[in-house]
């Protein structure tokens, strides 16, 4: 029947747009375009980062960084960077990766592009527990370690209370958007009852901020995340069919019991990992996905373009939250919130423009 | 291609559930081979569920369905995808997808994270782009296709899965009369090749004139099945829809034609 068709080359012709990357028998689709953004999108963390250890009360060069962070230079810088600066910038790197990436994964699976992790509470529960432990005794007892738990439970009770995950994981999406309203009424409950001072060492805890950061914490969000992400390298081939209706994925041989169950898993340990280390960052898993779309224009499934996106926002949130209004910090959530609220009403007005032509 | 291969797919004692309503219980059916075969009746006979059922979209309560021999949910979901292909009623597409991007979800059966290209796949995706009549139109994105355009890139995209079983579920209950012989000819076509084809028809001489087999069903029983021919008679007319006609063969084609149809004073 192929007949009709012969063609003469040994070579297979590659979709349009598309890179084969061949390996003996194993070869691997790369969109070209979506390769080429993601590698500026790189470079745009890259350089963010190179400004968020450059800019401080100490002020260094960009030379002075990059020497510093190969252990060179002298003492001063290389404390500063290194001792000061580093641990930050990476836990602004991860967190808004993990986010970023969580929420990729959350609304291609609800099939709807408001869908965060967020709104199944597992940041409004991790808060709670966060602010919990600093309420409760004079020296709070590690809230990192208590909003990991929050987080934990929250999506236990989620699972247990839905059953299952049911059709795309509306039993748990709904189950979920409960918990959370009970953690977040606790959490205001708490703030309440205590006095003024203890309430604001338990503020940043319920925006969202990078200046409470165990380092312990932040290299289990480190492992945490370069797992999830080499599981979503894995996966991207079948993660193309979540947009389908289940008939389809199934007609095409792949399970959506597992698909959905996989990439629900994936969303709820990045957040989890991620709220632990930064609490509740408003609006990171909504516009780092919305702005890998936009700006690397996938076909697929902007799964790599999310977490480098989110890691670009939260590198420069911080950086502006920072510097900003020196000496005072501003926690990274509300600058994420403060610019991320425009950015996402740009964005609907440019595709209203667009899709009205 | 496979299709020479000869495929047989069919269900034994096959009991089907929504819930707890049951609504096929105990069917035995066998698909022609190389043939199309139209399942009709009235709305809630239990003809979509039936097809799901073959397609192991809707697993059965009781009985199994049987693919070569071998009981469907026992076979690696992959391994069927490459032998039954399926296009449902309701096909979302993801946002902004081309007609030849669709066309290449239907290899998916035939790749793998770590194999996700090959010569094979090219060669049917040009090969469904030809048999749909796509070509011209693969680059465009598919909202942007008529719905009988539209209708032909789902049906290359399973095509493209180049598998000798193709169910379809109402494959023209959207379109207008054009739109719909377009994509009834193009089944005809599928099937000269040697697919054997299953589809759900609403319009009684559409299905005549298509399909090879008709599979007559009421109450998740199937009252009678055969050639167009053979099976089609006023009293069947009777007893599915409760209407009254008169049957006539289509001077063309012969196939039998509705007339004169009026419903049942009570």
């Amino acid at each position: 029947m192929m007949n009709s068709l012969s063609t003469t080359s040994t070579q297979a012709n590659v979709p349009q747009g598309y890179v084969n990357l061949t390996v003996g028998q194993l070869s691997c689709l790369l969109d070209r375009r979506a390769l080429r953004r993601n590698l500026l999108l790189l470079g745009l963390v890259i350089l963010a980062s190179i400004a968020s250890l450059a800019i401080g009360t100490v002020a260094l060069s960009p030379w002075q960084v990059i020497q510093a962070l190969f252990g060179y230079g002298d003492a001063l810088s290389q404390f500063v960077v290194q001792d000061l600066r580093l641990q930050r910038l990476l836990a602004g790197i991860y967190t808004g990766a993990a986010f970023s990436l969580a929420g990729c994964l959350m609304q291609t699976l609800a099939r709807n592009r408001l869908a965060t992790p967020g709104i199944i509470g597992i940041d409004n529960a991790a808060m709670a527990f966060a602010v919990s432990s600093v309420v409760s005794t004079a020296i709070s007892i590690a809230p990192s370690a208590m909003a990991l738990a929050g987080a934990a439970t929250a999506t236990a009770l989620a699972f247990g209370l839905a059953g299952s995950s049911g059709t795309r994981g509306y039993r748990f999406i709904v189950a979920g958007i409960g918990i959370g309203a009970i953690a977040g009424a606790m959490t205001q409950l708490m703030l309440s009852q205590v006095d003024i001072d203890t309430a604001n060492a338990a503020y940043p805890w319920t925006v969202g901020s990078l200046s409470a950061r165990p380092e312990l914490m932040v290299n289990i969000l480190g492992a945490g995340l370069l797992f999830c992400l080499i599981a979503c390298l894995l996966l991207t081939h079948l993660f193309s069919l979540l947009p389908f209706s289940d008939a389809v994925i199934t007609g095409l041989g792949s399970s959506t019991k597992w698909l959905r169950l996989s990439s629900l898993s994936l969303s709820i340990i990045l957040t989890g990992l991620a709220v632990a280390v930064a609490g509740p960052v408003g609006l990171v898993a909504l516009i780092g996905p919305e702005m890998a779309r936009v700006f690397a224009r996938y076909r697929g499934i902007p799964l790599i373009g999310s977490a480098l996106a989110g890691a670009f926002i939260m590198v420069v949130a911080d950086l502006v939250g920072r510097t900003v209004l020196s000496p005072i910090e501003l926690p990274v959530g509300i600058v994420t919130s403060v610019v991320g609220g425009p950015y996402l009403i740009w964005i609907l007005i440019r595709q209203r423009s667009k899709s009205t032509i | 291609m496979s299709q020479s291969d000869t495929v047989s797919l069919g269900a034994e004692a096959l009991t089907l559930k929504h819930g707890k309503t049951t609504i096929i219980e105990g069917l035995d059916i066998r698909l022609p081979s190389s043939k199309v075969t139209a399942i009709v009746g009235p709305n809630g006979c239990g003809k979509s569920t039936l097809l799901n059922g073959l397609s192991r979209i809707h697993a059965p309560s009781g009985g199994a369905v049987l693919l070569d021999g071998k009981n469907i949910h026992k076979l690696p979901s992959k391994e069927v995808a490459r032998r039954l292909a399926l296009l449902p009623q309701d096909t979302i597409a993801p946002d902004g997808i081309t007609v030849s991007e669709l066309i290449r979800f239907g290899r998916h059966p035939h790749q793998s994270a770590l194999k996700q290209w090959a010569m094979s796949d090219q060669e049917a995706i040009d090969y469904a782009l030809k048999a749909a009549d796509l070509s011209d139109l693969q680059a465009r994105l598919l909202d942007t296709l008529s719905g009988g355009q539209r209708q032909r890139a789902w049906i290359a995209m399973s095509i493209a899965q180049e598998t000798p079983l193709l169910l379809l579920d109402e494959p023209t209950s959207a379109l207008d009369l054009g739109h719909q012989i377009e994509v009834f000819e193009l089944i005809r076509e599928l099937s000269e090749e040697g697919k054997t084809i299953a589809m759900v028809v609403h319009d009684l001489p559409s299905a005549c004139r298509y399909a090879d087999h008709i599979v007559a069903m009421k109450n998740g029983k199937i009252i009678t099945q055969g050639s167009p021919k053979d099976v089609m008679t006023k009293e069947l007319v009777m007893e599915l829809y409760g209407v009254e006609c008169d049957l006539i063969p289509d001077p063309m084609t012969g196939s039998p034609i509705l007339i004169n149809i009026k419903r049942v004073k009570s």
